[in-house]
C-alpha cells in the first residue's frame, strides 16, 4: 500500500493553530504511508496538481488530504484522482480546520487532535475499495403539476425548446386563480386578455399533452426516471369530438343556471352542464355529477346529447387512469386563499356587506357574474372599506405577510373608484409597495382621492353606538371599527361594502403532493426550496421542481419569473441525457439477507422494496433513489446490508485509530 | 423603569418588544375612543421611555381586563394579564391608586374580602337556606368544593344567586361542602390590578387550606375565581355552567316550562379568557318553554359587562372618561335583540346589569339571572 498525505495550511486557517510541520512528520512515520506533504492551499489548482504528480511519480494507491471539511473540498480532491488515473473512491478527507484549528487556540491540543483524524483517515483509506459510478438515462419528458400562471408558463417554455410535456390541472380548465382577476396590477392590463393567449397556446402546442380535470394520484422512481399515475375524472363530454358550440348548455333541462358557480366563487351561477368562463381551455363543457338529473338517476330527457351533432356527451364516462414516464416534474399548484369565516369580527357569511377580495375581482370582471357591475344589496355602494391583511401577518392564523394584498386592494380600490365613484378607504398596517411600479402606483391611488387609514379593522359591526350609527345601520350599512393609529383615534366608518383582503395559504392539496413526491415544507406550510437564496426552485428531492405560489406567496411577475426559472433548472437536468449515480450507497446481500423486511420502512427516500430471490423474499435496494444515509444498513438485524463507503470494517478501522 | 420593563418582559414573555403597532387593540377596546392610551399607544409609549405620562394620565386604571385586545392581537401579545398589570403595579408603587380601587384591596388584605366583612359571616348566605350547607372543617372530603368567592358570599344580590346553586346541588344530591369561613378572595382581579405580593400571599394561604380537604373538584359561579383557580393555581374546577351541563340529562328530566325569550351574556373569563361558549347556551336551549336569542356581538366577541380586572371598583375613574358605562350599552343591545331575560355567567355580571337597567330605564322589562337561577326555576316550576 502507497498512502499520500497532504495536509493543507488554508492560508492560515489552519496552519496558525495547528503544526502542520509537525503532522507532515508524524505522518510520514505512520504505516503504508509514502509520500506526505504539506501546502498552503491544497485546492487551488497547484496544490491539486501536486497530488496528481506524486500519484503518478510515487505510484500512489490512496490518498489523505488533512484539510477543511468534506462538503467543502471532497469532490476537488477526488476529481484530482480521476485525473491521475486513480479511482476517485481511494481517498479520504481529515477535518482538521473546523474540528481543530477553529474550535481552539491551543496549538498542543489542536495539533495532537489532528493527528488522530489524521491516522484514523489512513487507517481507514487503506480499507477502501474501488467503486464505479454508474450512469441512468434520463426521460427527456416533463410532468407539470398545476395550470395557473406558473404551471403555464414552464409548460410553454420547455414546449417551445422541444420538450414533451404532460400538463395536469385538477379544475376543468387552465388559467388558475389569475384567470379569475379582472385587472392586474400596477399596469391595469386586463387579466384574461394577457392570460388567454397563454392558454391557448398551450391547446395548440403539439408538445403539450394537456390533462385537465385530473389530479396525479401516485409517483414511483427517481431523478431522470418517474412514473406518474394520472386519474381523468370524468367530464361526461368527450374533448376529441367536441366542437365548443355549446348547444349542450343552452338545452340542458335547467332553463337558467341554478348552481353556485366555483369559477365565480358562488356569486354567480351555472347550470349542471356548463363551461367555467368563455375563454376555459379545453373549451370543453364539464358536467357536474353532483347537480345533473340524469346522473343522480332523476327522470331527464337528456337534451344536452339530443342536440350534440358531434355526439361528444358520454354518459358512460367513468374516468380513467393514465400513466406516464418523465425525467423530471415541476410543481405548480399555487394556493388557497385564506378562509375569511375563520375571523368572525369581520362578519363575513354574516353580513351581506362584506366581500372577499376574489368575489370582488368577479364582480368587476365584464364576463363575471354582474357583468362588470359592482352591487351590494341591490345597488351601487356609495363607501367602501378595504380590509388589508386579512388572515396574514396574524399569529392567530398566518404569521408572514402575503405580498400581494396591498396592491390588489390598491388595484381594486381604484376599479371601484373608477366604476363607482364611491368613496373608498383603505385600512391597513403597512403599504407594502414593492414591485416595479408599485410604489408609483399606491401613489396614483392617493392622487384620485382613495383614503388610506392607518390601523387594522377590530370588527365590522352592526351593533350602533348611538343615533347617527342607528340611522346608517337602518339603511343597511355596516360599522368598521379601528384605531387609526397616525391620528390616535377610533374611526367607526359606517360603509355599504366590506372588501376582506384575504392572504394566500398552502393549497389543501399540498399534503398529498408532499408526500406522493417526497417534498417537505418550510414553518410556513409552504413547499421547501434547497436554498432559500441560491437554489430557490430545486427541491431536496432530485427531479422535482418548483415554481409559483406553491413555494410562498408571490404576484404574477415573480411567479411567471420562477416558473421560467424551474423550467430552465428542469431543462438542465433533461440536457445532460444521463446522470451519473453516486457509488456511496447501500447494498444488500441476498445471501445474508433473512427477508425481515425491517428496514423497508425506515428508508427515508422508498429505495427498498422485497422482490423474490431463489425462491424467497428479499430486500432490495434501488440504487438510484438510495441517497446513502445507511439507516438501513445500521438496522439490519442480518447485518446483510453494506454501505460501500460505510463498511463496518471501515467504521471500525478509523475509530480505534482514533482511540489509539 | 427597569422594574417595569423585567416585569413586562415576564408576563409578555418578551412578546411586547413584537408590537407592530397595527392597532386591532385600541378598536377593540370597549374604552378606545376616550382612553388617552390605548395598548397600542401604552407599548409606543414605553418604548420612548414615556411611562410616567400613561400613568399620569390614569388610563390604565381604565381597563377592565375583558381580554378582547388580547385574544384579536395579532402579534399575541398578554396585554390583559402582562401590560396593563404591569403599568398598575408600578402605579401602585408609586402610590397613584384610585382610592375605591385602594379600599377594597386593603380590606382583602386585611379581611379576605373587598367589603371589610367578617369572614366569620362568610358563609352567611348558607344559613339563609332551609337546609345545612356542610363545611369542609365538619366533612373533611365531599366530592364538591362549593367556592361562592366574595361577591357570591357577601354581595346582597350575588347571594341569591349561590343559594340557587347550592339548592340545585341539593336537588341533584351532590355530595358537596363549602369552606365556609375558612374561604378568602382568590385574588383575580388583585392579579389583574397588579397587586402581585397579595396575589401570591392570598394563592398560598389558599393552597394551605385547599390541601387540608379531600375533594375530586370546585364548583364556583365566579368567573375570575374559575379563571384563577383553573390557569394560576392550577386545581381542578369546574364553571358552574360545566357543572349544569354535566348534569344536564338527570336536570332535563325534571325541568317544567319557562315562558321567557332569553340572551345570554358570555362573560370574559369564561369565553374569552377560558373557551367556555356552548355548554351554557346548551343547558338554556334545553329548558322547555325558553325561546333563545344570541346577543349582536356573541362568544368571542361580546362585550364586556365593565366590572372585570378590578373595574367593579374603579367606576369614578371610568366617570372621568367615559359617558356610557359598557354594561348600559349592553343591556340596551339586549332590548335590542327582544330578550326579557339576560343570564349570566359571572357573579359579578348581576349587579352591574341591574345597575345598567336601572340607568337605562329597561328595569321594568329586562331582568337578570344567573343560569343557577334560571335552572333553580326550571327546577322548581316557574
Amino acid at each position: 500500500m502507497r498512502i499520500g498525505v497532504y495536509v493543507c495550511h488554508c492560508g492560515r486557517n489552519i496552519a496558525d493553530v495547528v503544526k502542520v510541520r509537525e503532522l507532515v512528520e508524524f505522518a510520514k512515520r505512520l504505516d503504508g504511508v509514502a509520500v506526505a506533504r504539506d501546502y498552503k492551499y491544497m485546492c487551488s489548482d497547484p496544490g491539486q496538481e501536486l497530488i496528481v504528480r506524486d500519484i503518478k511519480e510515487h505510484n500512489l494507491d490512496r490518498v489523505v488530504v488533512c484539510a477543511c471539511s468534506p462538503k467543502m473540498h471532497e469532490k476537488t480532491f477526488r476529481e484530482a484522482l480521476k485525473r491521475a488515473n486513480l479511482n476517485p473512491f481511494l481517498f479520504q478527507m481529515a477535518n482538521i480546520r473546523e474540528l481543530c484549528s477553529w474550535v481552539t487556540q491551543d496549538h498542543e491540543k489542536a495539533t495532537e487532535k489532528a493527528k488522530a483524524y489524521l491516522k484514523s483517515a489512513v487507517e481507514r483509506v487503506k480499507l477502501h475499495e474501488e467503486l464505479e459510478v454508474r450512469r441512468v438515462r434520463i426521460n427527456p419528458r416533463v410532468l407539470v403539476i398545476g395550470g395557473g400562471i406558473a404551471g403555464i408558463t414552464a409548460s410553454l417554455l420547455l414546449a417551445n425548446s422541444g420538450v414533451k410535456v404532460y400538463l395536469v390541472e385538477k379544475e376543468p380548465t387552465i388559467g388558475g386563480k389569475m384567470a379569475k382577476f379582472d385587472k392586474t396590477f400596477p399596469t391595469l392590463d386586463c387579466s384574461a386578455c394577457i392570460l388567454t393567449p397563454k392558454m391557448n397556446e398551450i391547446k395548440d402546442n403539439p408538445n403539450i399533452t394537456l390533462l385537465t380535470n385530473s389530479e396525479v394520484i401516485d409517483v414511483k422512481g427517481y431523478v431522470g426516471n418517474f412514473k406518474v399515475k394520472i386519474w381523468r375524472k370524468p367530464r361526461y363530454v368527450r374533448e376529441d369530438v367536441c366542437n365548443s358550440c355549446f348547444d349542450c348548455i343552452e338545452n340542458c333541462l335547467f332553463e337558467k343556471p341554478e348552481f353556485p358557480s366555483e369559477f365565480d366563487e358562488g356569486i354567480g351561477k351555472r347550470k349542471p352542464i356548463y363551461i367555467p368562463f368563455p375563454q376555459a381551455v379545453p373549451p370543453v363543457p364539464i358536467i357536474d355529477p353532483n347537480t345533473c338529473m340524469w346522473l343522480n338517476g332523476k327522470k331527464c330527457s337528456r337534451y344536452c346529447m339530443e342536440v350534440c351533432e358531434p355526439k361528444a356527451i358520454n354518459f358512460d364516462d367513468r374516468g380513467e387512469e393514465i400513466e406516464v414516464d418523465v425525467g423530471a416534474i415541476i410543481v405548480a399548484i399555487g394556493y388557497d386563499l385564506f378562509d375569511a369565516r375563520k375571523i368572525e369580527r369581520y362578519g363575513y357569511k354574516k353580513f351581506s356587506n362584506v366581500f372577499t377580495a376574489i368575489e370582488v375581482e368577479r364582480m368587476l370582471n365584464s364576463s363575471g357574474p354582474t357583468g362588470g357591475e359592482v352591487i351590494v344589496n341591490g345597488k351601487r355602494p356609495e363607501r367602501v372599506a378595504i380590509v388589508h391583511c386579512v388572515g396574514s401577518r396574524d399569529e392567530g392564523n398566518r404569521v408572514y405577510c402575503s405580498r400581494v394584498c396591498c396592491m390588489y386592494s390598491i388595484k381594486l380600490a381604484r376599479l371601484i373608484r373608477e366604476r363607482t365613484n364611491a368613496e373608498v378607504y383603505n385600512f391597513y398596517i403597512d403599504v407594502r409597495a414593492f414591485g416595479k411600479g408599485y410604489e408609483e402606483f399606491y401613489k396614483k391611488a392617493l392622487e384620485e382621492g382613495i383614503v388610506f387609514i392607518r390601523g387594522k379593522v377590530a370588527e365590522i359591526t352592526d351593533h350602533p353606538i348611538n343615533d347617527y350609527e342607528k340611522s346608517e345601520v337602518e339603511k343597511g350599512r355596516v360599522i368598521v371599527v379601528a384605531e387609526s393609529t397616525l391620528s390616535n383615534s377610533i374611526v367607526r366608518l359606517p360603509v355599504d361594502m366590506v372588501i376582506l383582503s384575504v392572504g394566500m395559504e398552502p393549497p389543501k392539496d399540498l399534503e398529498k403532493i408532499k408526500r406522493l413526491l417526497k417534498l417537505s415544507t418550510t414553518p410556513d406550510g409552504f413547499l421547501a426550496e434547497r436554498h432559500p437564496k441560491l437554489d430557490p426552485v430545486s427541491t431536496t428531492t432530485e427531479g422535482i421542481f418548483i415554481a409559483g405560489c406553491v413555494q410562498g406567496p408571490k404576484d404574477i411577475p415573480d411567479s411567471v419569473a420562477q416558473a421560467k426559472a424551474s423550467a430552465g433548472d428542469a431543462l438542465t437536468l433533461i440536457e445532460r441525457g444521463e446522470i451519473e449515480l453516486e457509488p456511496s450507497v447501500s447494498e444488500v446481500d441476498k445471501e445474508k439477507c433473512s427477508g425481515c423486511g425491517i428496514c423497508v420502512p425506515l428508508c427515508p427516500y422508498h429505495a427498498i422494496s422485497m422482490v423474490r430471490y431463489n425462491g424467497r423474499m428479499r430486500a432490495e435496494i434501488n440504487p438510484a433513489m438510495c441517497m446513502g444515509c445507511g439507516v438501513c444498513a445500521s438496522s439490519c438485524p442480518s447485518r446483510a446490508i453494506k454501505h460501500n463507503l460505510y463498511t463496518t470494517e471501515q467504521i471500525r478501522a478509523e475509530i480505534r485509530a482514533l482511540l489509539a | 423603569m427597569d422594574m417595569l420593563l423585567n416585569r413586562l418582559k415576564e408576563l409578555t414573555n418578551n412578546k411586547y418588544f413584537q408590537c407592530i403597532q397595527c392597532g386591532t387593540c385600541g378598536g377593540s377596546c370597549p374604552y378606545g375612543a376616550y382612553t388617552p392610551y390605548t395598548p397600542r399607544r401604552m407599548i409606543l409609549a414605553i418604548r420612548l421611555g414615556m411611562v410616567e405620562d400613561i400613568l399620569n394620565s390614569n388610563a390604565q386604571w381604565l381597563c377592565t381586563a375583558c381580554q378582547t385586545c388580547t385574544s384579536r392581537c395579532p402579534s399575541r401579545i398578554q396585554i390583559t394579564d402582562g401590560i396593563i398589570p404591569a403599568l398598575r403595579e408600578k402605579s401602585l408603587l408609586e402610590g397613584k391608586v384610585p382610592e375605591e380601587l385602594s379600599t377594597a384591596l386593603i380590606n382583602i388584605m386585611r379581611y379576605g374580602n373587598p367589603f371589610k366583612e367578617s369572614p366569620m359571616k362568610r358563609d352567611g348566605w348558607a344559613k339563609e337556606l332551609d337546609f345545612e350547607v356542610p363545611t369542609m372543617m365538619k366533612k373533611k372530603s365531599a366530592e364538591v368544593l362549593l367556592l361562592p368567592e366574595c361577591f357570591g358570599a357577601y354581595h346582597r344580590r350575588c347571594k341569591q344567586a349561590t343559594k340557587a346553586l347550592a339548592k340545585v346541588m341539593k336537588i341533584l344530591e351532590v355530595d358537596f361542602a363549602i369552606l365556609g369561613r375558612e374561604e378568602r378572595c382568590t385574588g383575580d382581579h388583585v392579579r389583574l390590578c397588579g397587586e402581585f405580593a397579595l396575589f401570591e400571599d392570598l394563592m398560598e394561604k389558599n393552597m394551605k387550606v385547599f390541601r387540608k380537604y379531600e375533594f375530586k373538584y370546585i364548583v364556583t359561579h365566579d368567573a375570575h375565581a374559575f379563571n384563577a383557580l383553573k390557569n394560576f393555581y392550577g386545581l381542578n374546577v369546574l364553571h358552574h355552567s360545566q357543572f349544569l351541563h354535566d348534569n344536564l340529562e338527570k336536570l332535563k328530566g325534571m325541568f317544567n316550562e319557562l315562558d321567557y325569550t332569553v340572551t345570554y351574556h358570555d362573560s370574559c373569563y369564561l369565553g374569552r379568557k377560558n373557551g367556555i361558549y356552548e355548554e351554557p347556551r346548551e343547558v338554556i336551549r334545553s329548558i322547555p318553554g325558553v325561546r333563545f336569542v344570541e346577543f349582536k356581538r356573541n362568544r368571542e366577541n361580546a362585550l364586556c359587562c365593565g366590572a372585570g380586572g378590578g373595574g367593579i371598583w374603579l367606576d369614578s375613574v371610568m366617570r372621568e372618561f367615559v359617558k356610557v358605562r359598557p354594561a348600559e350599552d349592553r343591556v340596551r343591545e339586549a332590548k335590542e335583540v327582544g330578550a326579557d331575560v339576560i343570564v349570566t355567567g359571572c357573579v359579578l355580571d348581576i349587579p352591574m346589569f341591574e345597575d345598567a337597567l336601572k340607568v337605562t330605564g329597561l328595569d321594568g322589562e329586562i331582568v337578570v339571572k344567573d343560569i343557577a337561577e334560571l335552572v333553580l326555576e326550571a327546577l322548581e316550576g316557574g
